[in-house]
């Protein structure tokens, strides 16, 4: 009985979670689902780190530079050889996953510290590749969409019809974002439940463990690498859409901190407070700015508010989230 | 062939990398320094650093001779970073690596934030701490202040490995961030070693920060934030145990970005920091405790 | 590329066309007591020095607003902050036009951020307007962007002005140029080589930088190895000044050019102290503001009135010296103009007209002797410049005012 009640509310859940996603572009306004949009840009690309970090252990400070090379795949893609924007976001997804792997075969040597140290470097150094190899990335100018190919940007006029709706531009960025993040979180939730969920905890637990357990480090390791940089890849994928334009000063190492923060705040090792984390990377420094508009304030508060945080609520908001429900799950849970 | 060779630009090119590698090393000593007595990289060193710069025009602004003030300020700096510590990193020391880490990343934010409250954004400079007169010798130049800046590191490490090798404050330091369980055991108030630590980081910081102002002509919130990648490669290739690994580490990798940018035109002046990137990762896969550390020792 | 261009301009033209038959019925951002125009500006980040060019100006509405507005309407002026990053110049402009309905865009900062925008503020119709940016296409290339008008003088001009120069006057020299590798910096040089005609054999070295580069030690080592004898420096302030010190540091003494960017007077006098007064002595660069730390214009009525909208009117921690409050303000003086001409009601189309037929004599912030002067075909307000030459810790103006072209 109790087990069905469970499941039931589960799927409560679930379906008020849906119903959020749908209604909630009529209940503010259109601008709002912009910015709403860029939220899940960072929730995708938090999904995938917490699977690398979370639940593997791995600390990366590089996720940014996978969501360039996300974001340049698909500008390339739109503006080099006239794809579709929207087509492309599965190429950008492989072509993070591609580097993520790359980077998962030396991080094997590395570990804590050293591994975010590395990755670190990375983002700070990825400006400066992108600008290099400026044939392919359009060098210190970028890609501008609107400019060389504005009939492969899904919207142009300002409507876009699906399925027989209609609806404005930023509305669909917001169903096209969110929907992808929503079967994002749905697939992560799937794997972390899965046997690849176990061997990826083991492994952060104790390595040593896993490893006489059975567990094969290496392949597992890479792999969260991989998973984590497709989710990246499509997260940068979907950031150029939106804005229409990929320029190496938006995916500095800054970047790479937000989508960390969000997952700490978020919760590492769980999934349901990631969009909570999503929220705050993305909203704090606007509300900072209503506190004041003086110089330097969003700033002081954004930190201070990542270190109470992480002081105070060290499982971040799934942890609360979890904390809260005890009473709840463990009646359920618990046989009478 | 070799005496086409044109060798007064590579002893040209070797001094400035010497030079920029020497205003890299004082932030590298600062960053080993941390590392060394409380086992954390702590992301924020660079804006620390810029705070206390800030802080020190403020004195001269006020009156004081540069001496003067770059003493006020090392104090108030090492003042600075036993606070921190307390407040922020004290929480949170026993809590695994990415914690600690997420607060040094939050610590950026709010120093830059106090930096930007506290002072415009205009560009400033600081008085030269040493003459930036030109000496050349043999048709190539260079200035006092290069030779400053590295006396001043090597005179701090030369200070740091008294400390460290000769007096229990230093033994203390070191195995409270090597084990601080045991050390705890031992009677050594691991809490206030790890306060200690911050506090001289933060100092060194102060000093680098002050130097490294004069050394770029000019300062502004963003002064250390393109110097934090080079001061970290160099640290690392030093070895982030070693305070002379860090001062070494630094000039070698100045001397280094600069030939392979002088010499490999597809490098040249783009590519820097992805020389930068590629050292770090030479360094960490293949001998991760750097040029002067130790063997490396895997904990169970 | 070019259906694009065609597209563009065609829907631009579509708008312009609607607009003007009135069309429409209310104009966006124009209500009887206000009109709403907006602006990204890097407020934070690296560079954050520029955000005086919007702050200026905003100084100087605040000035209007004081004596009534314009036909009794007072301008409320949004600026927001883009960190210098494209991406974000195109959400919050986004953000201003679609969600604070702004009348226009004015004096958005950067080359490559007005660029991002263009194409959609043409598209959708909205004026941007004055851009804080001297890339040469915003002029030029009015064609395919109707609604798009630039203000300073632009790179490339100015860079044939310093090219002529060095052709007529050192016409044997060794030249090198430090540039900063990005459109500004390419476009200084470009119109440099230009200038040379002829003589462009006469560059010896090219040294490019990023922005995000620690210090440019090495680059200003290779020009000396070069045997360069004339410096052209197209950089930003911060590299700038550098420059000096480290031609100083290396017991190098060239001649140098120092592009209008960096040449406030507060940038050459931490030059000199980071080098010394002997290596700055002789430097050139054009002018087209008054620079309020010059005593030429202490007594000057327009540097009187910059002087009082400042101390009445300027945020806590902003300084007063900085000339980019300056170029602020004459921005926003030329806007008021154009605005008075819009009309009683002015309209979208109305602003564009009235920013494309500009003859302003009046400034009180440029050069005595600078007319701001526009026609649909000639989108370069600002075009006029002298020369000067930095001598006992001064700009000295010398020469005429001649058309920067």
């Amino acid at each position: 009985m109790r087990r069905a009640l469970g499941i039931g509310l589960w799927v409560a859940a679930v379906a008020a979670g849906l119903a959020v996603y749908v209604f909630l572009p009529r209940l503010m306004s259109d601008f709002h689902s912009r910015d709403l949009a860029h939220a899940g840009v960072l929730f995708i690309a938090i999904v995938g780190l917490n699977m690398l970090t979370g639940y593997t252990g791995q600390i990366s400070l590089g996720h940014g530079a996978l969501m360039a090379i996300g974001g340049y795949t698909t500008a390339a893609l739109v503006v080099h050889e006239h794809w579709r924007d929207v087509w492309t976001i599965p190429l950008a997804g492989i072509a993070g996953g591609v580097v993520g792997l790359l980077i998962g075969i030396p991080a094997l040597r590395l570990s804590g510290l050293y591994l975010a140290l590395a990755t670190f470097a990375f983002a700070v150094a990825m400006p400066s590749l992108l600008r290099k190899f400026s044939g392919l990335t359009g060098g210190t100018q970028g890609l501008r969409f609107l400019e060389s190919a504005p009939f492969q940007v899904t919207g142009l006029k300002g409507t876009v019809t699906v399925f027989g709706h209609s609806m404005t531009q930023n509305h669909f960025l917001y169903y096209l974002t969110w929907g992808i993040g929503i079967v994002g979180f749905a697939v992560a939730w799937l794997i972390v439940r899965g046997g690849f969920g176990r061997a990826f905890r083991a492994l952060r637990d104790s390595e040593v463990a896993a490893v006489s357990a059975g567990v094969a480090p290496a392949a597992n390791k890479t792999l969260a690498f991989a998973l984590s940089g497709v989710y990246a890849g499509v997260a940068g994928s979907l950031l150029a859409i939106q804005t229409e334009i990929v320029n190496p000063l938006s995916f500095t190492v800054v970047l790479s901190v937000l989508i960390v923060v969000g997952a700490v705040v978020g919760g590492l090792g769980s999934l349901p407070g990631l969009v909570l984390g999503a929220l705050f990377v993305e909203y704090l420094p606007t509300l900072a700015g209503h506190f004041s508009t003086r110089a330097g304030v969003p700033d002081f508060v954004y930190g201070a508010a990542i270190i109470l945080v992480v002081i105070l609520l060290p499982g971040g908001a799934g942890g609360l989230l979890r904390r809260a429900a005890r009473p709840l799950t463990s009646w359920l849970y618990t046989r009478p | 062939m070799l005496l086409a060779f044109d060798w007064s630009q590579l002893a040209q090119q070797t001094v400035i990398g010497l030079s920029s590698g020497g205003t890299w090393a004082l932030l590298a000593l600062a960053i080993v320094l941390i590392y060394r007595s409380t086992g954390v990289v702590n992301f924020a060193q660079g804006e620390m650093a810029m705070l206390s710069t800030f802080v020190a025009w403020s004195l001269i602004h006020h009156g004081l001779s540069y001496w003067a003030a770059f003493f006020v300020t090392v104090a108030i700096s090492f003042g600075g970073g036993v606070g921190l510590e307390r407040a922020v990193i004290r929480p949170v020391e026993r809590a695994p690596v990415l914690t600690v880490v997420i607060v040094t990343i939050g610590l950026v934010f709010v120093m830059d934030g106090i930096a930007r409250w506290g002072w415009s954004s205009e560009t400033r400079s600081l008085p030269n701490a040493f003459s930036a007169r030109p000496i050349e010798i043999a048709g190539v130049a260079f200035s006092i202040q290069d030779l400053g800046n590295i006396a001043v590191s090597l005179g701090i490490v030369a200070l740091l490995w008294l400390l460290f090798r000769f007096t229990k404050l230093g033994l203390a330091l070191r195995a409270s961030a090597v084990n601080p369980q045991e050390s705890r055991l031992l009677g050594i108030r691991v809490s206030w070693m790890l306060a200690l630590g911050w506090g001289l980081a933060a100092a060194m910081g102060a000093i680098s920060g002050m130097l490294t102002a004069p050394a770029l002509a000019s300062f502004d919130q963003n002064l250390m934030q393109p110097v934090l990648l080079y001061a970290l490669a160099g640290a690392v290739l030093g070895g982030l145990e070693s305070p002379l690994g860090a001062v070494v580490g630094s000039l070698l990798l100045g001397v280094f970005i600069n030939l392979i940018g002088t010499y490999v035109d597809w490098i040249g002046t783009d590519l820097r920091l992805p020389v930068a990137l590629a050292v770090i990762l030479g360094v960490l896969l293949v001998r991760p405790t750097g040029l002067f550390g130790g063997t490396p020792v895997r904990r169970v | 590329m070019r259906a694009l261009y065609v597209f563009a301009a065609l829907l631009g033209a579509f708008m312009l066309a609607t607009a003007a038959s009135g069309a429409r019925t209310a104009t966006p951002g124009v209500t009887p007591t206000e009109i709403v125009i907006g602006g990204t500006v890097p407020m934070t980040g690296v560079a954050s020095g520029f955000k005086t060019v919007g702050l200026g100006a905003s100084y100087y509405f605040k000035y209007v607003n004081g004596h009534g507005g314009v036909n009794h309407r007072k301008i409320h002026y949004i600026i927001k902050d883009d960190q210098y990053d494209p991406a974000q110049t195109s959400d919050k402009t986004r953000e201003l036009v679609e969600q604070d309905h702004v009348f226009a865009i004015f004096n958005s900062l950067g080359t490559e951020h007005n660029l991002a925008t263009r194409p959609y503020l043409n598209a959708l119709g909205v004026p941007q307007l004055f851009v804080g940016s001297g890339g040469t296409t915003f002029g030029k290339d009015h064609k395919q962007w109707p609604w798009t008008i630039g203000y300073q003088p632009n790179y490339r001009a100015e860079g044939t002005i310093y090219g002529r120069y060095v052709a007529k006057t050192t016409p044997k020299a060794r030249v090198g140029v430090l540039y900063q590798n990005d459109d500004y910096g390419k476009d200084l040089l470009a119109g440099f080589t230009k200038g040379l005609g002829k003589k462009a054999k006469l560059v010896v070295s090219k040294q490019g930088y990023n922005v995000d580069d620690p210090d440019v030690q090495s680059q200003v080592a290779r020009l000396k190895s070069a045997k360069v004898k004339t410096l052209m420096v197209f950089a930003t302030p911060k590299f700038a000044i550098q420059s000096y010190r480290f031609a100083f540091q290396l017991k190098w003494r060239p001649k140098v050019f120092v592009n209008v960017v960096s040449s406030a007077s507060n940038i050459l006098k931490l030059a000199e102290i980071a080098s010394s007064k002997k290596q700055v002595e002789g430097s050139v660069s054009i002018v087209f503001l008054k620079d309020p730390t010059d005593p030429r214009w202490a007594k000057d009525r327009g540097i009187k009135l910059y002087r009082a909208i400042m101390k009445r009117y300027k945020d806590k921690g902003i300084n007063a010296n900085d000339v980019y409050n300056v170029y602020g303000m004459s921005v926003a003086h030329t806007f008021v103009e154009a605005l008075k001409k819009a009309g009683k009601n002015p309209t979208r189309a109305s602003i564009m007209k009235a920013a494309t037929h500009l003859t302003l004599r009046n400034d009180p912030f440029l050069l005595p002797g600078v007319v701001v002067r526009t026609t649909p075909s000639d989108r370069f307000p600002l075009d006029q410049a002298r020369l000067e030459r930095w001598h006992k810790s001064r700009w000295i103006s010398f020469g005429g005012l001649f058309r920067v072209r």
